[in-house]
């Protein structure tokens, strides 16, 4: 544990240590196996892949990771990605903070009631209700539209919004705020200037949290969007996963840039993503 | 962690609202307020969550046709034909085996690989990065890759065996259901332990090291110090992913739809990719709603239990 | 949803192939429960008599539900038995097996001489399985139906079918796991050589010609039980229009589409584009005077059967004769299956 760290090495330690090292490597050998395979793949011809002989190209065709592009709108999939998920996040957001404030700070008939309402709504997966999202959809006009996944993704995941940043606001010490509310400042104005920015480390949390379950979303993008230039990356990558040939190489080169930027964000919030946790994760 | 601040008094709430005219109306403000705030999730979760939720259980309650028309309430005969149907007993227990399975492995294995990330060594942050990428990677992706590499005729688990020497011929590795299932729960796992990780991550930090301190003094071992101490501190962070990832998990679909679509004979069907063959493929959305509702039945139990249960713990702790 | 409405007719037509769902079972499926919901108009409403007259007639003849036409097909495709000629002669098999009994026999030889080849390709999918009855069941002079439309799931002659390619499957003598490997798989398998024979569509040939070190593959029709007739399995893609009380004026504007959209030359090209086989008499002439390849495919397109989708049953006997046989392969009875999945089905 932390605290033996510092003290003068004795053998049991350097073992234990190398032991660390070899565990440690282990697991991230066994972790990125999958993504080195996906990697390789995307590097081989069609024929080599079938063959099956070596795992490492023979030779690396680079060109697979260009020919995505033009073999299907990569960018466009990319663009709606980015606008799906980042519109979840914003309108989850939007919604989930004032719940979140209410549930800290406030008092009121039903508090328990919304809580638990909240933690039943996860209970249907979107799979589970694609019927009655789809009805829902039509009335709404939203089939086949950017803005239909918009909303389903932030309503999906209001629970988790919800509940992580509660746990935070609870966390921080209502006296600032009420010290500001004695200055003049109304609630939303000693909120957003008080609260939130102490808060900032479970927002940024639960901001990734979204943005990445939405740019992961596939099921519901799936059945509501039928227009190939609507498509997120999720959805659309599976053209390489054709009517006649699945291309793995292609799918995988694709799917390679589909990664790339959500493990970035990933590596950027590594350490918030670990304190906004803590700080969200109050009991129930 | 678990530094529960009680809600501000009433009378600093009164402080807070908008002057008003009079004090009656600043009452009533105060009494809607929090429903002004809660407002738009509600709005937003009602269209689209209740909303759908409310069809899936009016669907399954009702006759339904292929084409989707409803044509009256028929009886519960929707649940009935469900239940008797021999598939859905071998589902269900997949459903069963599938979910504990998944939580359980994947809880022990991501608290111990987050024990040993909270040590400080050389490349932690790596470390740490390498861990969030099952996480952060589509469950599609993921579950073709995993296919991929498990096929016997050109997947790389075989080609990489073969080129270390330790295999001559290329191993069928998913030789019948069971295998199948096995792999998919493997790649359940595989996909569920960052979360678990960085949760339990989140409770390891917020220990004060001067607990462990003291221990040593009282000279505890390291075992005695983890279930003394680290176990019971990081309890609450455990439960939080857990019922997570029982929701979760057993929800999930893209893993075994890519893998195996339930194939052979239900063998590997949760649920889940059963109620989506009855919707989708035969056409049978009645049923396929019956199932979702069965299933929201089960999870529903399992919550409340875990509810109750650590609601009265919460109440012993005051 | 892919029943067309013709807001959507032109985005629909353009991106359907290049959508991931298979034009296979776009919307065969639910054709004939639209019907049942009287959602429909006949579609000889909205096609010129000039256009209707084009087709063959035994495609029309499958959206026929109480005498009434209900679609038109606009694309098809259909299945033959494609062999790899360099493995069949290193093993010895000198004639390209049309009998199950010689198909069993070339089967043995072929593992025999190369154990890593995996003689014979079968997909009992999921998502294809149903295919799989009907190669084995048509060619042992059997059916879904019989002459006057009642189920025969499990007549004899099925289920010595479905026992003979489960047969196969046991003795090894096949790729080993058909209830996961997609027949996109085995056509992968088959362009490597690493599957000697199987049973695919049209678009193999294109496929496998089009890879770098192209394998040595020869076509044939699909091997019968002894005595039977050999049958193809069609597959097709329609058009159907729903019942929007449309105007006059629609009607018309409907009608120029489908002259436009069935006119030969266009309608020959655009098939040929997307690697199918034409519906009509008329473009099949213009395709098969364009390549000999075609011409034999157009022969059995027209001439092949297909499944029984008018019928409302039809989604749940597909489902059903696809467990049937993973059933069966996990060691299942297979008189016994079939004789259940009957009475669920015929009641």
């Amino acid at each position: 544990m932390t605290e033996t760290v510092k003290k003068p090495v004795s053998v049991k330690k350097t073992v234990l240590r190398l032991l660390l090292y070899f565990v440690v490597l282990d697991v991230c050998i066994i972790t990125l196996y999958p993504y080195f395979a996906m990697l390789c793949t995307a590097l081989k011809t069609r024929t080599e892949i079938f063959e099956g002989i070596s795992v490492l190209p023979i030779t690396a065709v680079w060109s697979n990771f260009i020919d995505i592009w033009s073999r299907a709108p990569m960018a466009k999939y990319m663009l709606n990605s980015v606008m799906i998920a980042g519109g979840s996040t914003i309108i989850a957001m939007l919604c989930g903070i004032p719940a979140a404030y209410a549930l800290a700070r406030m008092k009121f008939r039903g508090q328990t009631a919304f809580l638990g309402f909240v933690i039943v709504s996860q209970m249907f997966a979107p799979v589970v209700l694609l019927i009655g999202i789809y009805q829902v959809m039509q009335v709404l006009h939203l089939t086949n539209s950017i803005w239909g996944l918009i909303f389903i993704n932030a309503a999906f995941n209001q629970a988790f919004t919800i509940w992580l940043l509660r746990g935070t606001f609870m966390g921080i010490s209502a006296d600032m705020e009420q010290a500001a509310t004695i200055d003049g400042c109304n609630r939303i104005q000693s909120m957003m200037k008080v609260l939130l920015p102490v808060a900032a480390p479970g927002i940024v949390t639960t901001l990734i949290f979204i943005f990445i379950n939405a740019w992961n979303e596939y099921t519901v993008a799936l059945c509501l969007i039928q227009d190939d230039l609507l498509k997120p990356l999720t959805v659309g990558i599976n053209t390489f996963n054709g009517y006649n040939i699945i291309e793995w190489q292609y799918l995988f080169a694709a799917s390679i840039f589909a990664i790339i930027p959500v493990v970035i964000l990933f590596m950027c919030i590594e350490k918030n993503l670990v304190s906004g946790l803590a700080s969200g994760g109050v009991k129930g | 962690m678990s530094t529960k601040t009680p809600a501000a008094p009433a009378q600093q709430q009164a402080q807070a609202a908008p002057r008003l005219p009079n004090p009656g109306s600043r009452k009533l403000f105060r009494a809607i307020e929090p429903y002004i705030w809660i407002a738009p999730s509600i709005i937003l979760m009602a269209i689209f969550i209740v909303t759908p939720i409310v069809k899936v259980f009016q669907l399954s309650m009702n006759k339904v046709t292929r084409a989707g028309k409803l044509k009256g309430f028929n009886n519960f005969e929707n649940f009935t034909s469900v239940i008797k149907d021999p598939a859905f007993a071998v589902v269900l227990k997949n459903t069963i085996l599938w979910t504990i399975a998944v939580v359980v492995i994947s809880t022990v294995l991501g608290f111990i690989l987050a024990l040993i990330l909270n040590n400080e060594f050389k490349g932690r942050k790596i470390a740490r990065a390498i861990v969030v990428f099952p996480w952060a990677t589509t469950l599609v992706i993921q579950a073709s890759a995993w296919k991929f590499i498990v096929n016997t005729d050109y997947g790389t688990l075989n080609a990489l065996l073969k080129s270390l020497g330790i295999i001559d011929a290329s191993v069928n590795w998913t030789p019948n259901p069971t295998a199948w299932f096995t792999w998919e729960i493997a790649c359940g796992i595989f996909v569920t332990i960052p979360f678990v990780c960085f949760c339990v991550l989140s409770g390891l930090q917020s220990i004060d090291a001067s607990y462990y301190e003291a221990a040593t003094v009282d000279g505890a071992g390291y075992f005695q110090k983890l279930f003394k101490i680290t176990l019971p501190l990081v309890k609450s962070s455990l439960t939080v992913s857990t019922v997570l990832n029982i929701i979760y998990v057993f929800n999930s679909f893209p893993i075994i739809w890519t893998m195996t679509k339930g194939d052979p004979a239900n063998r590997t069907d949760t649920l889940v990719t059963y109620l989506y063959k009855l919707a989708f493929y035969n056409g049978k959305q009645g049923e396929a709603s019956a199932v979702s509702v069965i299933g929201f039945l089960i999870l529903l139990i399992c919550a409340s239990v875990y509810m109750v249960y650590t609601l009265r713990k919460g109440d012993e702790d005051l | 949803m892919e029943v067309v409405s013709w807001n959507d007719i032109y985005t629909v037509v353009n991106t359907r192939v290049s959508n991931n769902a298979a034009p296979d079972i776009l919307n065969i499926d639910t054709f004939a429960d639209y019907v049942g919901d009287d959602l429909l108009r006949p579609i000889k409403d909205f096609v010129s008599d000039e256009t209707y007259a084009k087709f063959y007639p035994a495609f029309i003849e499958q959206s026929n539900i109480d005498g009434t036409i209900w679609a038109i097909p606009d694309l098809a495709s259909a299945r033959a038995m494609y062999y790899n000629k360099d493995i069949l002669e290193a093993s010895g098999v000198d004639k390209v097996p049309t009998t199950w009994a010689e198909l069993k026999d070339a089967c043995q030889k072929i593992k025999a001489a190369n154990p890593d080849v995996y003689p014979w390709g079968v997909d009992m999918t999921t998502d294809e399985g149903q295919a799989c009855f009907a190669y084995y069941s048509w060619n042992n002079g059997g059916d879904f139906t019989d002459a006057s439309g009642n189920w025969t799931l499990n007549s004899a002659e099925n289920v010595e079918a479905v026992e003979y390619i489960v047969g196969l499957v046991k003795d090894g003598l096949t790729n080993n796991d058909p209830a996961t490997q997609t027949r996109y798989d085995l056509q992968e398998l088959f362009a490597t050589g690493k599957v000697a024979m199987m049973i695919g569509p049209n678009q193999i040939s294109n496929y496998v010609a089009g890879k770098e070190n192209p394998i040595n593959f020869g076509i044939a029709s699909i091997p019968a039980n002894e005595g039977k007739e050999t049958a193809s399995v069609g597959v097709m893609d329609r058009f159907m229009v729903f019942d929007k009380d449309d105007t006059d004026d629609k009607v018309d504007a409907i009608k120029t589409f489908f002259d436009f959209f069935y006119e030969d030359t266009r309608y020959s090209e655009w098939v040929i584009m997307e690697t199918f086989l034409p519906a009509t008499s008329t473009g099949g002439e213009i395709m098969a005077a364009a390549d000999p390849d075609a011409a034999s495919w157009i022969d059995i397109v027209g001439s092949a059967k297909f499944y029984p989708t008018a019928k409302a049953e039809w989604a749940d006997v597909k489902q059903g004769v696809i467990n049937v046989e993973q059933q069966a392969l996990l060691g299942g009875n297979v008189q016994e299956l079939l004789d259940t999945l009957q009475s669920q089905i015929a009641g």
